[in-house]
């Protein structure tokens, strides 16, 4: 099974690139996951409830990234476990184009297989639901992009305007993505619906962020102050749950 | 005419229970203290299975077992036997790899048993399976069976994936009536795979008594015995005095419930193991999977033909996809039941056949209503319309000209069988009358100005069916007699049981078999019960399939209602005073010739369990069983013809009339005769138009695996069938019957496509699809614009 995807971001790569490896993102804008956890520096797993049709399942999935290009492009290959659901295997190139400055364009390849009930009973399901979870993906991730660039743009104003704003409440674009609609809460471990672990997460690439970078620096710092492992596993989630649920 | 009588259309007296839902179906049965099965499949097409970790799925509450491969294995449980061993062409038996019912080394199809868990509810037993554990180390899948003999071996006992290069009639004769031909047409054609979907899924108990050391297997079975045979003799090794199997009511087979299951097999093996009854019933997605799946062939024709129409030679090369493992009757349904049908109703005098069956990682195949017939009529009706339209012959007319003619009976076929008799014209006769053929070119100009297309299409099938005679099934290598049993059993209130070894699932026999003894002993129709589906009340029989209830075991129960008229006879000669010679047995009543004295069949029922009046040494009691094994096959022929509409915007396809005009031989109940006739149409129609097994050609995954991506017919798919007979009554069974169970569906492809293909001008393969029917029409109509 063969499926692909395009979509259109409203915030540069570098920070698309960034959200795209960012776990605590990726956990907000994935239906129904549950848990992302890291099982070393190239993979993670993650778990997610989800329904194809008449099977409706917990699957288990668990990834590994290659070709890493950033901020461009990577492949991604995994597999999914759904127990009496079935699974889903694959691997995906994922690629990032700048269109502009303020827009960066996502296109990604996958080539997956699925098996038992999952591909017994939802075959004809599986198309509608790929589209629909992809669909309730990206809204969420570019919401959640664009927000967190909006959020890190004016703050790099505010930087600019005044001169007095303490450098750790923009310095990391990455945390910024939780404050999904509280922009006027502190950008440090504000967000309510960021999980304890997130917010810890957080607060340290907070902490770790280096004073003074605005904008530019996010640009410059693809991991956005994360550790490499946390953007590689959060991209891998991704990409893995699309072959999951996707395909 | 009778009003319960042979050949009375009598309301099927089943219908009141099952219409009420009375009936009692496997799944509806409970036995004390009963545990439920789950069966882990393997979501894999093609794996080696490393290993299986239970434990976690052991821990769960209310698990009571879990079994692999291994255990059965350590307990010496043997391997699902393939009952029929084809010699191929090269002399050597078919290649015969393991079929255990759990597996031991590999997983061969999505699907395949990898272990079961037993717990005491079903949620349960689906929970644990849950958190089994298995390490697959995945092989390459072999679902192109035209690919098959480059691809991974799937068995080490099967090279090349072969199971047997089989071949029937004679080559060179063949090839020399080719040299000669004028014309030859040429076709290659699909089969299309289909599930079988019987109403009822699959069931069953296992019960075993540790008092008796016995066990009892309720099974959804169409051949009890059979079960019980292969359950003892083969696989748990058990003595048949110490396994009852009882087929209570079964809600449909088309074939697929004849088979021997790992599921029943497992059920029965595990209820010693755990000491308690086992039940499994299967989830309808289980039988997507599991139930033995029918047809499956791609096949190359080829039909020499002379100047003026003769058929002169047949050639067919077909490969016949034998799924993982072989079923229990998997490789005679693509040979004998197959090559043996390819000269039709036709003088072909030079035919030869090649069968390939080849072994893919997908679900067994074996008999489907119809059973390799379907295969051959399809194979010969589609290559003669194809001449036809070659030849620019009229196809009725190119049939009529190469039809085997009544003087000729009984006619040797090239291709093995003996037709004992036929009376071909006839029935095309009336079927073109019935369907006005003579206006059928002023409808097509009605539909063409309305933008349809409409074709006309024929089949002249014949089957050969009451299977079967042992001896010649025998010498083809059955591992069975295809004989069978009966049991007539007065009471002494002048009642009647009767045993039969025929199985009913669906076709009525209590209401057939009912009005066959009533007839035969003169007793009223209410006073007959039928008994059968139980191997502890019935005297052995072979079941029911192809076609052979009336014929093999109607013969049978009409053999036991002369041995229990004989004997009668002796009893009213002795109670009338005269000689049993000078007694006649006529509508119930034993009369002395000459004279008004006479006896009723109560009477001298009651008086051989009263025997205080009696003849001197003879033994009490009236009760008779007969055996009957058939002489030959019967040979049901006839004529359907359809006619169609499509429209070139949806591509859909209207069956606007269709026309049947049968020859089974004598009609026992014209109702049940036709009703069969409709269902098997309605199966053929389904394949021809909606139906298609489809796997994953990479993965091997079943994508046509629920009722979402499987398109069965539906009633507002059908016209109303116009069905009529001819007879010609078979010659060598006591009844003159043939056999209706799978005409309808044998006949129905070819017809269909036929007219498909006369409608569209062009060659389509099975399921004629609105898709696939749609873009030929558009290629058609943009052809016709330029």
């Amino acid at each position: 099974m063969e499926m692909t995807g395009e979509y259109r971001i409203e915030a540069p790569r570098d920070i698309v690139w960034e959200a795209l490896n960012d776990p605590e993102i990726l956990r907000n804008c994935i239906p129904g996951c549950e848990e992302l956890d890291k099982t070393d520096e190239h993979s993670f797993e993650a778990k997610v409830k989800a329904k194809v049709g008449p099977v409706n399942s917990r699957f288990t999935g668990s990834v590994s990234l290659s070709n890493m290009n950033p901020p461009e492009s990577y492949t991604i290959s995994g597999e999914g476990k759904g127990g009496a659901a079935g699974f889903a295997k694959g691997s995906a190139d994922v690629h990032l184009q700048a269109e502009n400055d303020q827009v960066t364009v996502l296109t990604y390849k996958a080539n997956a297989k699925v098996g038992g009930k999952l591909a017994q009973l939802g075959s004809r399901l599986i198309d509608g639901t790929a589209q629909k979870m992809a669909s309730e993906f990206f809204s969420e991730f570019e919401r959640q992009v664009s927000e967190k660039y909006a959020l890190s743009s004016s703050a790099a104003a505010a930087d600019t305007a005044d001169a007095t704003t303490p450098p750790a409440e923009e310095a990391t674009a990455a945390s910024t993505s939780q404050t999904s609609d509280q922009a006027t809460e502190p950008p440090v471990g504000e967000s309510a619906e960021a999980s304890p672990a997130a917010a810890a997460s957080q607060s340290t690439s907070s902490q770790q962020a280096a004073p003074g970078r605005g904008e530019t620096s996010s640009t410059k710092q693809s991991a956005g102050g994360l550790p490499p492992a946390v953007w590689i596993g959060g991209a891998a989630i991704i990409v893995v749950l699309l072959l999951i649920l996707f395909v | 005419m009778p009003d319960t009588g042979i050949g009375a259309s009598v309301k099927r007296k089943e219908d009141y229970r099952f219409l009420t839902g009375k009936g009692h179906y496997t799944d509806d049965l409970n036995r004390p203290g009963q545990l439920y099965a789950c069966f882990l499949r393997s979501p894999l097409a093609h794996a080696q299975v490393k290993s299986v970790n239970a434990d976690e799925a052991r821990k769960l509450d209310g698990v009571v077992a879990i079994f692999t491969g291994q255990d059965m294995a350590d307990d010496g449980v043997g391997s699902l036997p393939c009952g029929w061993v084809v010699t191929d062409r090269h002399g050597e038996p078919h290649k015969a790899p393991p079929h255990y019912p759990l597996v031991r080394d590999k997983a061969r199809y999505v699907g395949d048993q990898v272990a079961m868990v037993i717990a005491e509810s079903q949620a349960r037993a689906r929970e644990a399976a849950d958190l089994i554990e298995v390490d697959y180390e995945e092989l390459d899948p072999v679902i192109d069976m035209s690919e098959a003999e480059r691809a991974t071996q799937i068995h080490e006992e099967a090279p090349g994936n072969l199971c047997f290069d089989w071949e029937l009639g004679d080559k060179s004769a063949t090839d020399e009536a080719f040299a000669k031909a004028d014309t030859v047409a040429k076709l290659d054609l699909v089969n299309n795979r289909l599930v079988p979907n019987a109403m009822e899924p699959r069931a069953a108990i296992g019960e075993y008594d540790a008092g008796s050391d016995s066990y009892t297997v309720y099974s959804t079975s169409q051949n009890p015995h059979l079960l019980r045979l292969i359950l003892c003799a083969f696989v748990l090794n058990l003595p048949e005095t110490k396994v009852r199997v009882v087929a209570p009511d079964v809600g449909g087979g088309f074939g697929s419930k004849i088979f021997a299951y790992a599921e029943e097999t497992a059920c029965t093996w595990a209820s010693r193991k755990v000491g308690r009854p086992v039940k499994w019933t299967a989830e309808r997605g289980e039988s997507f999977l599991t139930d033995a799946h029918g047809r499956d062939h791609i096949t190359h024709v080829e039909l020499a033909l002379d100047n003026s129409g003769k058929f002169l030679g047949l050639k067919v090369d077909t490969k016949a996809n034998l799924g993982a493992y072989l079923s229990s009757f998997s490789t005679c349904v693509p040979t004998y039941l197959y090559g043996t049908l390819l000269a039709g109703q036709y003088t072909t005098p030079a035919i030869h056949c090649n069968v390939k069956g080849m072994f893919t990682n997908t679900a067994p195949v074996d008999a489907y209503r119809g059973a390799g017939r379907p295969e051959a009529t399809y194979v010969v009706e589609r290559i003669v319309e194809v001449a036809a339209r070659e030849l620019g012959m009229d196809p009725a007319e190119l049939r009529r000209k190469n039809f085997i003619q009544p003087e000729q009976f009984p006619y040797q076929t090239p291709v093995a069988l003996n037709y004992d008799t036929g009376d071909y014209e006839p029935a095309l006769d009336k079927a073109l009358q019935m369907i006005d053929y003579k206006n059928f070119s002023q409808r097509r100009t009605e539909s063409e100005r309305n933008g349809k297309l409409r074709g006309i299409g024929f089949s002249a099938y014949i089957e050969a069916c009451g299977l079967a005679p042992s001896a010649v099934v025998g010498s083809l290598g059955a591992g069975v007699g295809l004989w069978e049993s009966a049991q007539v059993r007065f009471n002494a209130t002048g009642t009647v049981s009767v045993f039969t070894g025929s199985h009913s699932h669906g076709q009525g026999h209590e209401t057939t078999f009912s009005q066959l003894a009533a007839d035969r002993l003169g007793i009223p129709y209410e006073n007959v019960e039928i008994v059968h589906g139980d191997t502890g009340q019935i005297p052995m029989g072979m079941g029911t399939y192809g076609s052979r209830s009336l014929a093999v075991g109607g013969s049978a129960i009409s053999k036991a209602c002369d041995k229990v008229i004989e004997k009668g006879r002796k009893i009213a000669a002795h109670l009338l005073e005269a000689s049993p010679d000078d007694v006649e047995f006529k509508d119930g009543k034993f009369t002395v010739s000459g004279t008004d004295k006479s006896k009723t069949m109560a009477e001298i029922a009651f008086t051989a369990y009263v025997p205080h009046n009696y003849p001197e040494g003879l033994e009490p009691g009236l009760d008779e069983t007969a055996f009957y094994d058939p002489l030959n096959f019967t040979y049901p022929a006839g004529v359907h013809i359809a006619e169609v509409e499509i429209d070139p915007d949806t591509g859909i396809t209207e069956i606007k009339d269709w026309v049947a005009v049968d020859d089974f031989g004598r009609v026992m109940n014209p109702m049940i005769v036709e009703g069969q006739v409709h269902g098997g149409i309605a199966q053929g129609v389904g394949q021809a138009l909606y139906e298609n097994c489809v796997y994953d050609k990479e993965s091997g995954q079943l994508v046509t695996g629920s009722y979402m991506d499987y398109c069965m017919p539906r009633a507002d798919n059908f016209p109303n069938f116009r069905v009529d007979m001819t007879v010609s009554e078979c010659t060598h069974n006591p009844l003159g019957v043939k056999g209706c169970g799978e005409a309808g569906a044998i006949a129905a492809p070819a017809a269909l496509m036929n007219a498909v293909t006369d409608a569209l001008g062009q060659e389509i393969d099975m399921p004629a699809s609105p898709e696939k029917v749609w873009r030929i029409a558009q290629t058609r109509i943009q052809q016709a614009a330029e």
